[in-house]
């Protein structure tokens, strides 16, 4: 909410600069944004009258004015102006020889000298509205009412030497949405003197009273209105309503809408002023009458903004006998909205209850000043003074004749006293505030209060809609004892050791352990483009989003690795060639046997998992090191920093992967992720010109260590023999390997492969592993009639298995 | 001409060998002296014409020029292998300067590090961790914290919502903040609370979503939720626990820290944590660093406690903020990037 400290301080006026003003309300929970000067420094510009105007005689577009300002100069100046709309008659700013404008982009104040323009002196220089830096547009010289007192300072005169506060207000200070309201605010913070609520009393004239029915009491609390005939809606708004209207960033449209506009700002009243020759008449041709109810299904309304919306019976409006003519609390109708041929009219002021307005102009995509005061609550017990008020300034302003002020008092909120122990809140807030000093906080925010020794009881005012329960009281006693008046203290509290089991690793190890293989981390975004995870993953029903901001993050991922591919990419575009990335985050699908539980949501699965990308050289492109890509064996490795002992690769088809290069990663039997070279279909559409490796991992499966178990080390000497099988291309090195231990004793410590071999000595199909055992008895130095023996049942058992060959 | 005397072959000796360059030719140069007709053993062959008494003085005099010789002799040797060894290690010499060779290590992101860092100061202190769905019921993030729908609170956050219902039928969301993790945390531990007396003391760092995007804002971000509840937890707990807190975080006492009145839904009296170093590039300004306040009533028994017995506070701060302020960064973008030439900054 934007305001002019000038208007704030007519109300209350405490002794403290702007700042010490602004710093007061923002620590009180009125946050001040921003503290702007109403208008930029400038000197020497007076009220200038244009006493005559020749057309410049060596320019087309100059003039050469005649301006009187006054006391200043005896004779009028002489001053070339290059504004259209310059003539003789008018008032104008007038910056004087020696005047200051304001300064520009650099800071430098532009100083007025006299100068001959054209051959012709010119004396200073009439201004525009621009040129004073009040407003962003130039449309000529500024035409100052025709009462401005010529030789004036223009800055006296327009009241420059103001402040515009700009205030964010939280939903709960439905109080402060008014200049009042921040005073009585100011009031309360700082002690110094309130002014009482304008108010005027309007002497009716009239008798008319347009019936009113209000059908919905959980609707409308209480409607009040009137009658005003013969107004004259094309009177100006009087310039001080302008200005104030203005600084609080309301632009000027009519008196009748100013006037409305005004009320609202001063005292955070919303009312609405309807044509009274468009609302429907009775047969009889006279007034007709209003509804007040939900809306229909089928009715429709034109708002005021052009917008027409859809009702429904959730929607409050006012209607005549025709049609829907306002929505409720929120914005009037198009077809009875006053224009400057109005001459009758119908003023409006209402309760509407919060519930039935919150979220209603959401719904329809707009806000509107009036809904969003409503929607947090304004004041019942004012309407008729403030109605008044409101009537008063049309009759002063556009003139015409009152009728009585409508009544009608159908539901409001009751105030329920709301009782607070004084123990109750030196224990929340941790201090130990006195009884009396709550009663002086009580009596300065304007609350009335009963209390004895140790509780207060409180009737809110009906302005105030946050005041329900004690803890509203002790947010208020808080409020203004000061938030810095709060020591800052260290708890107490009972100590115990905690500590993680020591076979449990925390997600930040396993982030350590996977950074410390040469992968760094990245965070990409949960929701990704549905052709992500249709083309890429392979998911066609993914989880969307109803309102995303953008095609590309419309869906939420079910895999994490697409968004590291796309970051490969990125990389590689900025010119790296050599990518390695991981991330640890929870990806979401639809899983119909996911409850709700203490960590779960139904029907939606969201396992956190754990993924990485390497993309380029094995190693970095470093001297002495032979360049070689990544491949799927350099990523197995890099996993046994993470992976539990016992995992194990097993040959499969992923839609992601390289069909003849991609293995399921297993533990004690169980899924626990996948590792693979990116299927060339998928490099294709990431524009990457190598096959990344990459792997996904559910995160808990690696959260925990094996029980480690044990053993001494041997005394005894160890026996290194090596094998070499020839086997077919299509036995798995893994399944060689469990035939040889399938029959190796307890003295057999490591089977190792050590090589690979096909080539011109073997068959096309075939394949030569060389294999490598350590043996060794914990007991006793082995016989080579032990050690020939388990080595032939070794070798027959790969040989029976697999069809292997030992290598001679 | 006279024949040499022993002074004379030792100079020579001496001489001799130190001409050697290598090996081989002091080889040759020692039969010179000590060899079969080396001038050593050819005055040993003369004395046999001398008396004993001669003998003696003589045999002597030339067994000091041969252990003379020999110890040039073996002197020379050494210095000669040496010299050989040196010639041989200089050969070997490599350039130290070069880069080492192998893989190299990552690291782990900027924001993560943040965590991280909040997860070992709240530890130190016996708070415990938590994570949970970030696809979230509307309860869990909005009602339960005492935000119903069509409050105007609502509007504060911007939420998005997915194309399924919960069991409530309501639009199941992505949780605009990591509070909806104090209720399911609380509920998970109240019986603990009200029982054995064991304090609810969590924080719950997580990813969070909202409908925004600009250079200071991200439409997913990371939050750090704390939450207290206990007997007699009190505002000037929190204002003492968060206090401590950024003063660990950012590793200064030079840091002011205060608390201003705000609102939220979900706490009462609420309060916004603004921060202000007193040296530094961002000296001398507020910077809005948290929300916070005593947890509201409503909220409390939403737990499942008796809000009248159990009290405490709750905070929830950015964990981007806290980095970008950490580090000076100024772009809220760089971290979703996955740009390595940002990351690697941080290794």
């Amino acid at each position: 909410m934007k305001f002019s400290e000038s208007w704030l301080r007519s109300f209350c006026n405490p002794p403290m600069t702007t700042d010490e003003l602004a710093h007061a309300l923002t620590m009180a929970g009125l946050e001040v944004e921003e503290v702007k000067p109403a208008a930029p420094p400038f000197t020497k510009i007076v009220v200038g009258e244009i006493v005559s105007r020749e057309k410049h005689p060596n320019a087309d577009r100059l003039s050469v004015c005649m301006v009187n300002v006054g006391s200043l100069s005896a004779t009028p100046l002489q001053i070339v102006c290059g504004a259209p709309n310059a003539r003789a008659g008018i008032r104008i700013p007038c910056a004087m020889v020696g005047a200051e404008l304001p300064p520009d982009a650099e800071g430098k104040p532009f100083v007025i000298k006299q100068a001959k323009m054209r051959n012709v002196e010119s004396n200073g220089m009439l201004c525009s509205a621009k040129e004073l830096g009040i407003s962003e547009a130039s449309e000529g010289l500024l035409e100052l009412p025709p009462d401005a007192p010529v030789g004036a300072n223009v800055r006296e005169y327009m009241k420059l030497d103001d402040t515009v506060f700009e205030i964010k207000l939280t939903p709960n200070k439905a109080d402060c949405l008014s200049v009042y309201g921040v005073a009585r605010e100011v009031h309360a913070i700082t002690g110094a003197a309130l002014a009482p609520a304008p108010a005027r009393v309007v002497k009716a004239t009239l008798t008319e009273v347009l019936p009113v029915k209000v059908l919905v009491p959980d609707l409308c609390g209480r409607f009040a209105g009137r009658v005003i005939r013969g107004v004259n809606a094309k009177a100006a708004t009087p310039a001080w309503m302008r200005e104030r209207l203005e600084r609080s960033g309301q632009r000027s449209i009519s008196a009748l809408v100013d006037i409305s506009n005004y009320v609202m700002l001063e005292l955070g009243r919303p009312t609405h002023v309807f044509d009274l020759d468009k609302l429907s008449t009775s047969p009889s041709g006279g007034l007709g009458s209003l509804e007040v109810r939900w809306g229909k299904k089928g009715e429709t309304l034109k708002l005021l903004n052009g917008n027409t919306v859809e009702l429904d019976d959730q929607v409050g409006v006012i209607a005549d006998n025709n049609a829907v003519e306002s929505l409720a609390g929120i914005m009037g109708g198009d077809a009875t909205a006053v224009s400057l041929d109005t001459t009758n009219v119908y003023v409006e002021a209402a309760f509407w209850h919060p519930l039935a307005i919150q979220g209603r102009s959401r719904r329809f995509n707009f806000a509107t000043d009036a809904g969003h005061r409503f929607e947090r609550g304004v004041d019942w017990e004012t309407i008729p003074q403030q109605l008044d008020y409101l009537s008063a300034l049309i009759l002063e302003i556009c003139g015409g004749q009152a009728a009585p002020i409508d009544d009608q008092t159908i539901n409001v909120p009751a105030r329920k006293p709301v009782t607070m122990r004084v123990n109750r809140a030196q224990k929340v807030i941790g201090v130990s505030v006195s009884a009396d000093e709550i009663a002086a906080i009580f009596t300065r925010l304007g609350l009335q209060y009963s209390r004895d020794a140790y509780r207060f009881t409180v009737t809110p005012p009906s302005y105030r809609f946050d005041l329900e329960i004690e803890e509203d009281l002790i947010e208020e006693i808080a409020r203004i004892y000061g938030f810095d008046n709060i020591p800052a203290l260290p708890p107490i509290a009972r100590s115990a050791m905690r500590v993680r089991p020591s076979d449990q690793r925390a997600l930040h190890d396993i982030r350590r352990a996977v950074a410390a293989q040469d992968y760094f981390e990245v965070i990409n975004y949960s929701f990704v483009d549905e052709a992500w995870e249709r083309d890429v993953v392979g998911n066609a029903n993914p989880i969307k989003l109803l309102n995303p901001i953008a095609s590309q993050m419309a869906v939420m991922r079910s895999s994490l690795i697409p968004g590291l591919l796309a970051n490969i990419r990125y990389n590689a575009s900025h010119k790296a060639d050599r990518v390695r990335v991981f991330e640890l985050g929870k990806v979401f699908l639809r899983d119909a046997t996911v409850a709700d539980g203490e960590l779960a949501v139904q029907a939606v699965a969201q396992p956190l998992m754990l993924a990485g990308a390497a993309w380029g050289g094995a190693a970095a492109e470093q001297w002495g090191v032979a360049k070689r890509a990544v491949d799927f064996f350099d990523v197995k490795a890099d996993l046994a920093a993470v992976l539990p002992a016992g995992a194990t690769f097993v040959k499969a088809v992923h839609p992601m992967l390289h069909p003849g290069r991609s293995a399921r990663i297993e533990c004690d039997g169980q899924l626990i992720g996948w590792l693979g070279e990116l299927s060339p279909m998928k490099i294709a559409m990431f524009e990457i010109n190598n096959a990344p490796v990459v792997f996904e991992i559910y995160a808990e499966k690696v959260m925990f260590d094996r029980a480690k178990s044990v053993e001494p080390v041997s005394k005894t000497p160890s026996v290194r023999r090596d094998l070499a099988f020839v086997v077919g291309n299509e036995v798995p090195v893994e399944a060689l390997l469990s035939s040889l231990r399938d029959v190796a004793g307890g003295e057999v410590r490591a089977i190792d492969v050590f090589d690979i071999y096909r080539g011109a000595t073997l068959n096309e199909n075939q394949k030569s592993v060389a294999i490598r055992i350590l043996m060794q008895d914990t007991e006793r130095t082995l016989e080579d009639a032990d050690i020939d023996a388990r080595l032939q049942k070794m070798v027959a058992s790969a040989e029976q298995k697999h069809g292997a060959v030992l290598r001679t | 001409m006279s024949a040499p005397s022993l002074e004379q072959i030792i100079s020579q000796a001496t001489a001799d060998f130190a001409s050697c360059a290598d090996a081989p030719s002091l080889e040759n140069a020692k039969a010179k002296y000590l060899g079969k007709t080396g001038a050593v053993t050819e005055l040993l062959k003369g004395m046999a014409q001398l008396s004993p008494d001669e003998k003696k003085t003589r045999g002597a005099d030339i067994n000091r020029a041969k252990d003379a010789i020999e110890a040039t002799l073996k002197a020379r040797r050494e210095s000669l292998a040496n010299d050989a060894l040196n010639a041989k290690l200089a050969s070997e010499s490599i350039d130290v300067t070069l880069p080492g060779r192998g893989r190299g290590v990552g690291g782990i992101h900027p924001v993560i590090q943040t965590w991280q860092r909040c997860e070992e100061i709240f530890g130190s202190i016996g708070f415990d961790v938590a994570d949970g769905p970030e696809i979230e019921a509307d309860w869990y993030n909005f009602t339960a914290l005492n935000n119903p729908p069509n409050h105007p609170a609502r509007s504060m956050q911007d939420t998005f919502y997915v194309d399924m219902n919960g069991t409530d039928g309501l639009p199941l969301l992505l949780r605009t903040h990591t509070s909806p993790m104090q209720v399911r945390y609380a509920k998970m531990h109240a019986n603990e609370l009200t029982t054995k007396g064991k304090a609810i003391k969590v924080i719950a760092p997580g990813r969070t979503y909202r409908v925004d995007s600009d250079a200071t804002h991200s439409p997913m971000f990371h939050q750090i939720e704390g939450l207290w509840i206990d007997e007699n937890i009190s505002f000037a707990d929190l204002k003492g626990v968060y206090t401590d807190f950024l003063r660990r975080f950012f590793e200064t006492v030079a840091l002011q820290v205060r608390f201003r009145p705000s609102y939220f839904p979900f706490t009462e009296p609420s309060a916004e944590i603004d921060m202000k170093f007193d040296s530094g590039p961002l000296k001398g300004k507020w910077l809005e660093i948290s929300g916070s306040g005593q947890v509201h009533p409503t909220v409390v028994k939403n737990f499942g406690l008796d809000p009248e017995r159990f009290i405490g506070f709750a905070f929830g701060s950015g964990l981007e903020r806290l980095t970008m302020l950490k580090h000076g960064i100024g772009d809220l973008r760089l971290f979703f990037e996955g740009d390595l030439r940002f990351l690697k900054q941080f290794a």
